[in-house]
């Protein structure tokens, strides 16, 4: 084990123990079809996507940058149903587009932390030895740094756009990610069917990439929709300090952090995305959790 | 008592005319309507009335303790490295200068010194410090005192940000600079222990106000020797105002108690102060309204509560010395050509930011300079002119936005500075047809790019030092650090050097009036609102005014139990007539004038 | 024991060496430096202060000598507030943080703990549901949006609670409150999945066969495993609430020291920034000790190697 960091043991799903069959697979859908919050959870996050996606096309969909100083804010009503904001702009429209930015943050910085932590943990898992202990040794090393400093270095250094934004989250949550895939590869390495791949005379990266990350899929999925939540949350606490994405465009956290300070006098400018926020953070966390009992081997056992 | 108000007549004798001029011109600006609109809110309730309401509670506290916002932690309460308006509040508290200012106009009262004469040529100021006076530690306050802590500021080793505030003295520049190494060239002399004789390079007529800006006051030779930069922590502190240091801790609050050395300890009412560095806007409210802070000043609320807060009768709003606006930078294509920076002018619909967006907190400003400075005329200012706006863009070469480059707004992190900056970025989309984006930056990278003009328009901010429309117009000189856009006019540059040779004050406004007209038609500024302070004061605080540039002198403020029996006070400063010359030169004949 | 422990204690100090010259090279390049300011520093008076804290040598130049400060773990003078020592910045700030701290962490235990073991009992029950739905609703609402609301609650309209500072008993129940919420949605559900893991072993199933009731069961043999995974995010958890919990310091103006690492960065405060990373990295790593340590007491199958 490397030094310093107990890995966090909430995510860490134990190995599994043989190749995945069909039926694991199989039984994992069907278990996950059973957990009715986790199909509440798919299907508003479903719904919650298409919105976003189709933001641009949707009907009747005010745009969201356009002002009216005039106005200014005014409570939900026929013509805004989400009321306005200080400069007269539709909340309604500002929640939809919000949810873009966000969902899209949450997805891509997962993703980049996904392609990062499993690669890394992949290869200091299977190669082992001394190469393991100094990627390893990285991995305290910037686990070690306070993560609001790293974030703000980074977001300092490269222009402030929405892909560093998405690069800066997925950096530094790539960690874990990468100390979990390493476990798990750690004990693949030892099965039989990987050294049947090497007999059969398969090279390294065909090694772990075809046969040992995708045995690592069940531990990297659960994590994963864990970790969107936590990137989108994360986002939100970066545009508290400020550092969220350049206006005019506002994500969720924008959208809530801003309307937080002015709770007093215009309600409604937290209230509405902070519900689209909270609920889209708790369906993420439901379907998680669900994956997880879903795929957690051990469950299965009691389940046969 | 009266020996008081007799010498504070002493010291209007002798900067009579410039004292009861700014009064005037204070009193004139704070009388005038806010902008041409009326805000749409109820006027402030002058008058007291049972239905006067208040933002939160009004139950005095049970000490004799005023308790406010200091806002940010004080980068140092050194007062003669202090910088930021934290920093100067904190040192006002602890030290006295010279002279003082009165909590209504600003206008230097005796303090140290209980009277001054200045030649007949105003070049020469003899200050005569009060008997008596002494530091926390029982040691007298001498002129030699005054003289090593003004030399101290200057010493280039000490890097004293605010030496240029001395540099009026004769040498004292040369000598900051490191040209004149001997430092008995600087003129400050301290014949005897009560007499200090400074002398003046040229005529300035703010020199009286310098005297009690935080930069000139005296600081313990004895404590700075033995204990280096610690010498103001609290246990090492020694200072002469009416305030003594007994607490810090830093990011939560100061405490003082009162002087019992101070040499007007007697008329001190208030047993301690305690000022909190409450940074969040809306924390710093919250805390006014559970009447935890007695006094929550100008700039420590969220801007989106003033136009709600108006209705309060413990809500203050007035004039103050400060310009918000944008700059260009002139060094970047295609904004060093003057059309553009016309047409980027003429676009901005100031009016729509500051009383739509802002609700009339804030008044819409053309000019540089901001309003209340006595004898000063402002040229006509910019205005918004969407047809003016598309015509200079289109003789810039950029007809109906065509080709003209992505314009990039550099912001620093605030929520108040992105809305406005949303507005104007839509203001100019909507009128010039140009693309706009924001880039909001964190402190330091702002203020890296600012500086290295690596922008094409960025958000500024201007509070002025000192009552004079130099301290606005000064900055836009050649080389100045304070420039940031890379404008360079020879003509402008001659007509300020000509203003500060200018012995006759009418000349000299006169002289800035057209340098700020050729800086507005040049455009590498685009001035959008005029600062106001807008502050909280519980009812039972006596003593508080708002005054123009923000400064509160807290010597004699108390805490009236009885506040709702008693009538309630005016805020502003009074717009008292002033008196006539014979009157002054009598009461100043009075005895007790020593 | 004592030898793994002090082996443990020796490899921090190349990961520190690491983390200090990552942070130092990182802090440095950042754009702008620590003396500039909306009003300009006149050129000589900078020229001044960058020779004063010798900024003006080469950077390799700088880096030996911080490296030689901090060996002695002197961090030197903060830029921003010259007056104050870094280390004195941190030692006034430490007992704030830790107290903010200790006190969220133990309220998150005292519910989380308890919510987590009711659940696992009665897992796929609707009070298992709803024990959850709560507790990750806690994890789901951003406490910038949380702290508000309580206050506008708790404070400004029904006077119970002082709406901030770090002052009175009271001051500290809404920071605390706001903090902790969080983090009993991660305590319930870490104590849930350890002891439904624990609840499922043969010694579990051996116990009851013995006719212990369920009681003596949950709370005798499986709770000391189940809190394992609770434990060790409680080590870590810890230096990230006193270093993190920057929006809490600065609605509840707690002064803490997550706001000066924040604040230090973007005014690039060097000494400050560099004291506050490195203070984190070894509080950090030393938790982990403490955990390591702390689980051969509840886990008999670990030894410490």
């Amino acid at each position: 084990m490397s030094i310093g960091i107990a890995p966090p043991a909430y995510i860490g799903a134990p190995a599994i123990e043989s190749p995945p069959a069909k039926s694991l697979w199989s039984d994992a859908w069907r278990r996950l079809r059973r957990n009715r919050a986790a199909v509440a959870s798919a299907a508003f996050l479903a719904w919650i996507s298409f919105t976003a996606v189709a933001a641009p096309v949707l009907p009747g969909l005010q745009d969201p940058t356009s002002q009216d100083l005039k106005l200014g804010a005014v409570a939900p009503s026929i013509a805004h149903w989400f009321g306005t904001d200080e400069l007269g702009r539709d909340t309604f429209a500002r929640v939809i587009y919000g949810g873009r930015i966000s969902l899209l943050v949450g997805l891509v910085g997962t993703f980049v932390s996904l392609l990062i932590g499993v690669s890394w943990g992949a290869v200091a898992g299977y190669r082992g030895g001394r190469l393991d202990d100094f990627m390893m040794r990285i991995v305290d090393i910037l686990y070690s740094l306070p993560y609001i400093f790293l974030v703000i270095l980074l977001l300092v250094f490269f222009s402030r756009s929405l892909i560093m934004l998405f690069v800066a989250l997925g950096l530094v949550q790539w960690l874990t990610m990468a100390r979990i895939v390493r476990g798990q590869v750690l004990s693949l390495k030892q099965q039989t069917f990987v050294e049947a791949a090497r007999a059969l005379g398969a090279g390294d990266r065909s090694i772990i990439f075809r046969h040992i990350v995708p045995n690592t899929l069940g531990p990297v999925i659960v994590y994963t929709t864990l970790t969107v939540p936590a990137v989108i949350l994360q986002e939100a606490f970066l545009s508290f300090l400020g550092l969220g994405v350049q206006p005019p465009a506002a994500s969720w956290g924008t959208l809530v952090s801003d309307g937080a300070r002015l709770l007093a006098l215009f309600p409604w400018l937290v209230v509405f995305p902070g519900v689209a926020l909270s609920l889209t953070l708790l369906c993420f966390n439901f379907l998680g959790d669900g994956l997880r009992d879903a795929l957690d081997p051990q469950d299965r056992a009691d389940v046969a | 008592m009266e020996g008081g108000e007799a010498l504070s007549a002493t010291a209007l004798l002798y900067c009579e005319s410039m004292i009861r001029a700014r009064s005037l011109a204070l009193a004139a600006a704070l009388a005038l309507p806010l902008g041409a609109c009326a805000p749409a809110s109820p006027p402030i309730a002058r008058t007291a009335s049972s239905a006067a309401r208040y933002f939160g509670d009004v139950t005095p506290p049970t000490d004799n303790v005023l308790r406010f916002n200091l806002g940010a932690e004080p980068e140092t309460y050194d007062p003669g490295l202090a910088v930021g308006q934290p920093d100067g509040r904190v040192a006002r508290i602890l030290f006295e200068g010279l002279t003082r200012e009165d909590p209504k106009t600003l206008a230097p009262l005796p303090g140290q010194a209980y009277r001054w004469d200045i030649s007949a040529d105003r070049l020469t100021y003899t200050f005569h410090l009060r008997p008596g006076i002494a530091w926390s530690d029982g040691t007298p306050v001498t002129a030699r005192d005054f003289r090593w802590s003004w030399l101290r500021v200057l010493r280039p080793e000490n890097a004293a940000r605010y030496a240029s505030m001395l540099y009026p003295v004769e040498n004292a520049e040369g000598y900051s600079k490191g040209t004149i190494a001997d430092e008995n060239r600087v003129a400050i002399a301290a014949p005897d222990d009560s007499t200090l004789i400074v002398k003046l390079a040229q005529p300035t007529p703010y020199f009286l106000y310098l005297t009690q800006f935080y930069t000139c006051l005296p600081v313990p030779r004895p404590a700075i020797e033995r204990y280096g930069n610690r010498w103001t922590r609290p246990e090492n502190i020694v200072c002469n105002g009416a305030f003594l240091l007994k607490y810090w801790r830093q990011n939560d609050r100061f405490e003082f108690v009162k002087n019992p050395r101070y040499w007007d300890a007697a008329n001190v009412r208030l047993d301690g102060l305690t000022a909190y560095t409450v940074e969040d806007l809306n924390t710093s409210v919250n805390l006014y309204k559970s009447g935890v802070f007695d006094w929550c000043p100008s700039g420590y609320m969220p801007s989106a509560f003033i136009p709600y807060l108006r209705e309060y009768a413990d809500f203050r709003h007035g004039n103050y010395q400060g310009v918000y606006f944008y700059t260009i930078n002139v060094t970047r294509k295609p904004y060093d050509n003057v059309w553009v920076r016309r047409a980027l002018n003429a676009a901005v619909d100031r009016d729509a930011i500051a009383n739509d967006l802002l609700k009339h907190s804030r008044e819409p400003w053309g000019n540089a300079a901001p309003t209340g400075y006595p004898g000063y005329e402002h040229p006509a200012g910019l205005r918004y002119d969407p047809d003016l706006a598309r015509a200079d863009l289109a003789r810039a070469g950029f007809p109906g936005g065509r080709g003209f480059p992505k314009l990039a707004i550099l912001i620093n992190t605030s929520e108040d500075h992105r809305r406005i900056a949303e507005a104007i970025q839509e203001m100019w989309k909507r009128v010039l047809s140009i693309e706009v984006e924001i880039s909001n930056q964190e402190w330091g990278s702002y203020l890296q790019a600012t500086t290295a003009l690596q922008y094409d328009v960025a958000r500024r901010s201007w509070i002025g030092d000192y009552l004079d429309p130099n301290t606005f117009l000064g900055m836009y000189m050649t080389g100045d650090g304070n420039n940031r856009t890379g404008w360079s006019h020879p003509r402008y540059d001659g007509m300020l050097r000509a203003a500060a040779r200018e012995v006759n004050p009418a000349k000299r406004m006169a002289i800035l009036r057209d340098a700020e007209a050729l800086l507005l038609s040049e455009g590498p500024e685009i001035p959008i609102y005029h600062y106001s302070t807008n502050e909280l004061v519980k009812p039972y605080v006596r003593g508080i005014y708002q005054t123009a540039l923000d400064i509160h002198p807290l010597t004699y403020v108390w805490i009236d139990r009885d506040w709702r029996r008693h009538a309630p006070e005016s805020p502003f400063a009074d717009a008292a007539p002033a008196r006539p010359a014979s009157a002054i030169a009598r009461a100043a004949s009075a005895p007790g004038a020593r | 024991m004592l030898s793994f422990v002090v082996r443990r204690a020796l490899l921090m100090i190349p990961t520190l060496w690491a983390i200090a010259t990552v942070a130092f090279f990182l802090m440095h390049a950042a754009p702008g430096g620590p003396f500039q300011a909306e009003k300009a520093i006149p050129v000589a008076v900078k020229a001044q202060l960058m020779h004063k804290y010798g900024l003006d040598q080469p950077l390799r130049v700088q880096y030996v000598r911080f490296l030689s400060n901090t060996a002695r773990l002197d961090f030197g003078p903060s830029y921003k507030f010259p007056s104050r020592q870094v280390r004195e910045i941190i030692a006034e700030a430490l007992p704030v943080s830790a107290e903010l701290a200790g006190w969220a962490l133990l309220l998150a235990i005292l519910i989380g703990v308890p919510v987590g073991i009711f659940a696992a009992v009665r897992q796929n029950s609707l009070a298992d549901f709803a024990s959850m739905a709560g507790a990750l609703a806690g994890v789901s609402i951003p406490n910038f949006v949380l702290g508000p609301v309580l206050v506008l609650g708790l404070s400004l309209s029904l006077y119970v609670l002082p709406p901030a500072l770090w002052q009175s008993p009271a001051s500290r129940v809404l920071p605390v409150v706001t903090l902790a919420t969080a983090y009993v949605a991660y305590i319930a559900r870490l104590t849930r999945a350890g002891m439904l893991e624990v609840l499922r072993q043969d010694f579990i199933r051996t116990a009851r066969a013995k006719g212990l009731t369920e009681r003596a069961v949950v709370y005798k043999h499986a709770l000391k495993l189940g809190i394992l995974p609770v434990v060790s995010f409680i080590g870590p958890a810890t230096a990230r609430i006193m270093m993190g919990s920057i929006v809490v310091e600065s609605i509840f103006a707690v002064p803490g020291l997550g706001r000066y690492l924040v604040n230090a960065a973007f005014n690039r405060d060097y000494t400050l920034v560099m004291g506050e990373v490195l203070f984190y990295a070894a509080l950090l790593m030393s938790l982990n000790l403490i955990v390591d340590v702390a689980y051969t007491f509840l886990d008999p199958r670990v030894e410490l190697a």
